[in-house]
């Protein structure tokens, strides 16, 4: 279950509006990199990784990210909250005021609403750990794109955090990844080095895989003849 | 390099964590450390509360800037500030050991620190909430009326306690 907690994980207090920069940033809220994307994609992943490593990571990763996106909606909100109908307009803002007026909805920094395609769930570990390396990566390349295009301390500070966080978390499921590699990779040896003895396999590969039902298929063919 | 009040809070704690044993012990943070002198957990060299949270990284091995750009420094402006910033360095470098901890759960001294740092916020968290009211809906400080959850501005708006 989750708590809410009366504060921000990192401050924001941002005091000069700037549509335009809205526009950038609502990116990291409702884009393809978005932290919303990203707790998704851990929330949704955590379920199957095979032991409490991966699923404490991903579970504690992803309600880090929740924070993440409560600190990027401050920032559009405080980026926005006091702007006028031409300064919304000058911006191209104009099309998202029609719809939602000042209110937060995710979209990129296009308009284009977010969608769940942005994220995958495998049930393979390794797959989903790449993707959430690559993920994290993706999402420190946008940051310093937005780090790029204002000057504002106001905002830079909290985006330069942010950035920071991803590299933390993308070094975590790296480790992670590593780890499961090695774990995985040596129980692949265990089977080529009995590739001889089929009984073994099953045993080998643990209970409900994929892998154990091919074995069943062969065995039943060997038999059939 | 830093010169907050509570920079004293961590060199105590520090103290507790040294007579554990399981940290080298050095008594003032700010001055130049030989290399037995680091704080480390898993090989990797750990940046003061502080410093980590500014950065957004407790780990000075991970840490990586992007251009020339420096972390701002955060500046409370009263007494209510500084102890929200406190506990937030605090709350955030727990949560730092806590992600290496579920990869790591054999690692005593990285559970030692992390235990540290968990009572030392909190503490502060408990502070805070009954010098300036609740961050929490546990908090006991609800026990006022007006109901002060809904009465405290919200951290997104002016004035809210993440303003610093």
């Amino acid at each position: 279950m989750f708590r809410y907690q009366k504060r921000l994980q990192f401050p924001v207090d941002i005091k000069t509006k700037n549509v335009r920069l809205a526009k950038l940033l609502i990116d990291q809220y409702g884009g393809s990199q978005s932290e919303l994307a990203a707790a998704l994609r851990y929330f949704n992943q955590r379920y199957t990784m095979p032991d409490n490593k991966g699923k404490a990571l991903l579970t504690d990763i992803a309600t880090e990210e929740l924070s993440h996106l409560e600190i990027i909606a401050a920032m559009v909100y405080q980026l926005m909250k006091d702007a006028t109908i031409d300064e919304i307009k000058a911006a191209g803002l104009d099309a998202h005021y029609a719809e939602h007026k000042k209110a937060l909805y995710p979209t990129d920094s296009n308009g284009v609403p977010f969608t769940i395609t942005y994220i995958s769930t495998t049930g393979d570990p390794l797959a989903d750990l790449s993707e959430d390396m690559a993920a994290e990566q993706k999402a420190r390349a946008v940051y310093e794109n937005i780090i790029d295009l204002t000057d504002d301390p106001d905002v830079l500070r909290p985006l330069l955090w942010l950035r920071q966080r991803e590299i933390v978390h993308y070094n975590r499921f790296k480790e992670l990844f590593n780890y499961y590699q090695k774990k995985f990779n040596k129980k692949q040896d265990q089977v080529d080095n009995n590739m001889n003895n089929m009984t073994n396999m099953n045993d080998m590969l643990g209970m409900n895989t994929p892998m154990d039902n091919y074995i069943v298929d062969v065995n039943e063919a060997i038999l059939r003849n | 390099m830093y010169n907050y009040n509570y920079l004293d809070n961590y060199n105590n704690l520090r103290s507790n964590i040294n007579n554990t044993s399981y940290v080298p012990s050095y008594d003032n943070y700010n001055m130049d450390r030989s290399a037995d002198d680091r704080v480390t957990v898993g090989g990797m060299e750990l940046f003061a509360p502080k410093e980590a949270y500014e950065k957004g990284n407790l780990f000075k091995d991970l840490y990586t800037p992007y251009k020339n750009y420096k972390p701002y420094k955060l500046t409370p402006k009263d007494e209510r500030q500084k102890l929200f910033l406190e506990l937030s360095e605090y709350d955030f470098a727990a949560h730092e050991l806590n992600l290496y901890l579920d990869l790591h759960p054999e690692d005593k001294k990285a559970l030692n620190l992390f235990n540290d740092y968990r009572r030392r916020a909190n503490e502060l968290l408990e502070k805070y909430e009954s010098q300036y009211g609740p961050l929490t809906v546990s908090s006991d400080a609800l026990v006022k009326s007006p109901f002060l959850w809904e009465e405290q501005t919200f951290p997104f708006d002016k004035g809210g306690v993440s303003n610093v």
